[in-house]
């Protein structure tokens, strides 16, 4: 049971319910602090509220079609879709500004849960390399902590999420500990044995990601079922969200009070004390503002509103917003180099075989590119992964009519691989976000405006995931081989990071190693806004790794009264 | 580890199959089709005649072979609910109007509306309209009808599950199955 709502004195505040608001909540409840978790949308029970799970599209209104007109209201999430818009913030509930040339894609989420019920689940753990990529090419802060300081925490998080995968003892691409692999399927076999022969730095493997291959029973969580339905909630808990995972663990230990439709504004700050007193809230139906005081604050609302929220917290000590001494605050934008991908079909090939069942997984291919072990012949510095798949294509219905039409469709089209690259940006101070003068949302908040936009090196970057992926589908024996590569505006990957970036320099950075704000210590920003570079990996493990190292340094801190 | 809310009992005795069973029996939940948006058309928009005429012609598009056809699926319905709920008043009058053109050409050339034709002769009048030559259609009349029919019979309950095999709940992936032991699509 939730604790009754009428209290507003915790021992812990996490704002957000996605991946790390999940993640720092269950910590810090575990840890006896009794905790109150706000989320800007609305409440999204495990289970009950997956209304379109299970169902084929004859059992759906429209046919899974959108509903009419119903995709106008929801531009600002290309990820959205008819069977689960619902999980998405509407336009109006987040809008935000840019100059027409430097375009960005904010993609949230509007629910609680976050961005965890409908995220790709690919999950990643950085190399020793990723942590030290700043200090070596002089992009960005150097990051105050090293991959030794988050490895246990890793492994902390990863036998929690239940993360499937192959192990293969890459420098480049730490192991997790893993559940047993997904298959790959025939053609991305071979796929993996022509890369292996023929291109002797690439490996493939089928990807990392959170969901089960085996059943969890103590956490009431039953292996994947291949529905390939994840993004509408799974019932199962075969992947891993807030509703499937920490959110049942937190409520279980009887400490989480958990507040749906409650926007943050901002946060009190005492200059005198150097902390934060309380943090601003806005009733998302009512519009009534009440504030919630406790001794620690998590940061969990996204990178990008964290860093909303930290500029729009300003006071006389700080009129740039909480943190901003330096005019850092809100600069180093990062995403992934987005958009890149090929195709490279096997007409003739392997055409005896079809999929059974749908995996919601694919295939990776690991960073290969200016590793600190080879040589750099390489334009541009650091490097980009790519995902991928194998599938058949829809039949091919060709013109006509009749029987001879429906037998045709009912065999299916040929093979054909797709690769997507994923590429580390560099950290650039001029790519930011700040609160836009004018513009304000239907709260008065002030609007994120972004300046951001990729440089030279993601452009070169592009360029070279587009020829090396046409390269590797040609060794494979593809043909009709089409590549993509214009890279999509900045936040298309989903994997924003960055703005309160980590440092040891309170100068040069807005956290400390220990996600603490320098210049309010009960302040820790866990989501990706602390990210100091943003590797070519999925970002989202590392962020619980490093939330539930911060929650479990603040019970640290609050046990000893050091806080 | 801390154990989670959900009895420990039901999670380790055959949770997948108490929990599977509700999931995997989504016909007997279907909403019924017409009484909620989405599920059937809201508003009457064709004619009895209309929807005889357009049952007829779908059935020629995907017809009745070892499995059932498009008559038998409710495409008519489906387009219906499509014309009522997504077409603007223009673009439903010359829907309309296409439909009356083709029966037009079938009472005046075979002096019966088209649905009391002969299976060959509705051909013959459908392979007209393919080829943009019948009088008073529009030029992509053809596609329009041939597009909504093949969308609408493969994702009705009959184009999902009897045309086409539905696994709701696969429980596990094959990447190397056998198309030959089916003979036909899994539905996506």
């Amino acid at each position: 049971m939730d604790r009754p709502p009428q209290s507003t004195e915790f021992d812990a505040i996490v704002i957000g319910s996605g991946a790390t608001g999940g993640w720092a909540a269950k910590e810090l409840c575990e840890n006896g602090l009794k905790t109150l978790m706000l989320d800007r949308g609305g409440s999204v029970e495990h289970r009950q509220d997956y209304p379109t799970e299970g169902r084929g599209a004859h059992e759906l209104p429209f046919r899974n079609r959108w509903p009419p007109g119903k995709q106008a209201d929801y531009s600002l999430s290309p990820t959205a879709r008819p069977e689960n818009y619902p999980f998405y913030a509407s336009d109006d509930e987040q809008p935000y500004v840019y100059d027409e040339s430097k375009p960005f894609t904010w993609i949230r989420p509007g629910v609680v849960g976050g961005k965890s019920l409908v995220w790709g689940r690919q999950c990643y753990r950085w190399s020793r390399q990723d942590f030290e990529s700043n200090r070596a090419d002089g992009h960005g802060v150097d990051w105050p902590i090293r991959y030794d300081d988050i490895e246990p925490w890793y492994r902390h998080v990863e036998g929690i999420v239940g993360i499937s995968g192959e192990a293969l003892g890459l420098e480049e691409l730490p192991d997790s500990d893993f559940q047993p692999p997904m298959p790959l399927n025939i053609v991305e076999q071979r796929f993996r044995e022509v890369l292996a022969r023929d291109f002797d730095d690439r490996v493939l493997t089928i990807g990392r990601v959170a969901n089960l291959t085996l059943d969890m029973p103590e956490q009431g969580r039953v292996r994947c079922q291949f529905r390939n339905q994840c993004h509408r909630g799974c019932s199962y808990g075969a992947y891993f969200s807030t509703q499937a995972v920490t959110l049942p663990m937190a409520r279980a230990t009887g400490n989480l009070t958990l507040k749906g439709d409650s926007v943050v504004e901002s946060l009190e700050y005492d200059a005198a004390q150097q902390r934060v007193t309380g943090v601003q809230v806005i009733d998302a139906h009512t519009g009534v503002r009440s504030v919630y005081r406790a001794r620690v604050v998590f940061l969990c609302a996204s990178c990008i509103a964290s860093n909303q929220i930290l500029l729009n917290s300003r006071s006389e000590a700080m009129p740039n917003g909480l943190g901003n001494t330096h005019d850092v605050l809100g600069r180093y934008i990062v995403d992934h180099v987005y958009g890149v991908r090929a195709f490279g079909t096997f007409r003739g090939q392997f055409e005896q075989f079809v999929e059974y069942g749908r995996r919601p997984n694919g295939f990776y291919i690991p960073r290969f590119r200016n590793l600190s072990e080879r040589e750099s012949m390489q334009d541009f510095v650091r490097g980009y992964g790519y995902q991928g798949a194998a599938r058949r294509l829809a039949p091919e219905s060709g013109a006509g009519f009749g029987a001879e039409l429906k037998q045709r469709l009912r065999v299916p089209g040929p093979w054909q691989i797709y690769m997507l690259g994923f590429g580390e940006v560099l950290p650039d101070p001029g790519n930011r976000v700040l609160l836009s003068e004018t513009a304000v949302d239907r709260f008065g908040i002030p609007q994120v405006r972004f300046d951001v936009q990729w440089g030279q090196n993601e452009a070169r970057m592009g360029a070279d995931i587009a020829r090396q992926s046409v390269a590797m589908l040609r060794g494979a024996g593809a043909t009709e081989i089409v590549s993509e590569d214009v890279l999509g505006a900045p936040g298309r990957a989903i994997h924003e990071m960055g703005g309160a970036c980590m440092g040891d320099d309170p100068a040069q950075s807005v956290v400390n190693r220990w996600n603490q704000l320098h210049v309010a210590p009960n302040v820790f920003v866990t989501d990706g806004a602390a990210m100091s570079s943003g590797s070519c990996v999925n970002p989202t493990l590392t962020l619980m790794a490093m939330t539930a190292r911060a929650a479990n340094h603040a019970v640290d801190l609050v046990s000893n009264d050091a806080v | 580890m801390i154990t989670s809310q959900i009895d420990r009992r039901e999670a380790l005795g055959g949770f997948a199959a108490i929990f599977g069973a509700a999931l995997i029996s989504p016909l007997r939940r279907a909403v019924a089709a017409g009484t909620d948006p989405g599920m059937g058309p809201q508003n009457d928009i064709f004619s009895d005649e209309q929807r005889t005429l357009l049952d007829a012609l779908c059935e020629r598009i995907i017809p009745t072979t070892d499995t059932p056809g498009a008559r038998d699926a409710g495409v008519t319905r489906y387009i219906e609910m499509i014309i009522d709920e997504y077409y603007e008043p223009d673009a439903r009058e010359g829907f309309l109007d296409d439909l009356q053109a083709i029966d037009e050409y079938s009472r005046e050339q075979r002096q019966a509306p088209f649905a009391d034709l002969a299976p060959e002769q509705q051909d013959d009048i459908v392979s007209l309209a393919e080829q943009r030559q019948l009088d008073g259609a529009d030029d992509d009349f053809f596609e329009t009808i041939k597009q909504l029919t093949v969308t609408g019979y493969y994702t009705s309950e009959i184009g999902m599950t009897v045309e086409r095999i539905y696994l709701p709940t696969p429980g596990r992936y094959d990447g190397a199955f056998p198309y030959a032991e089916v003979g036909k699509l899994f539905t996506a």
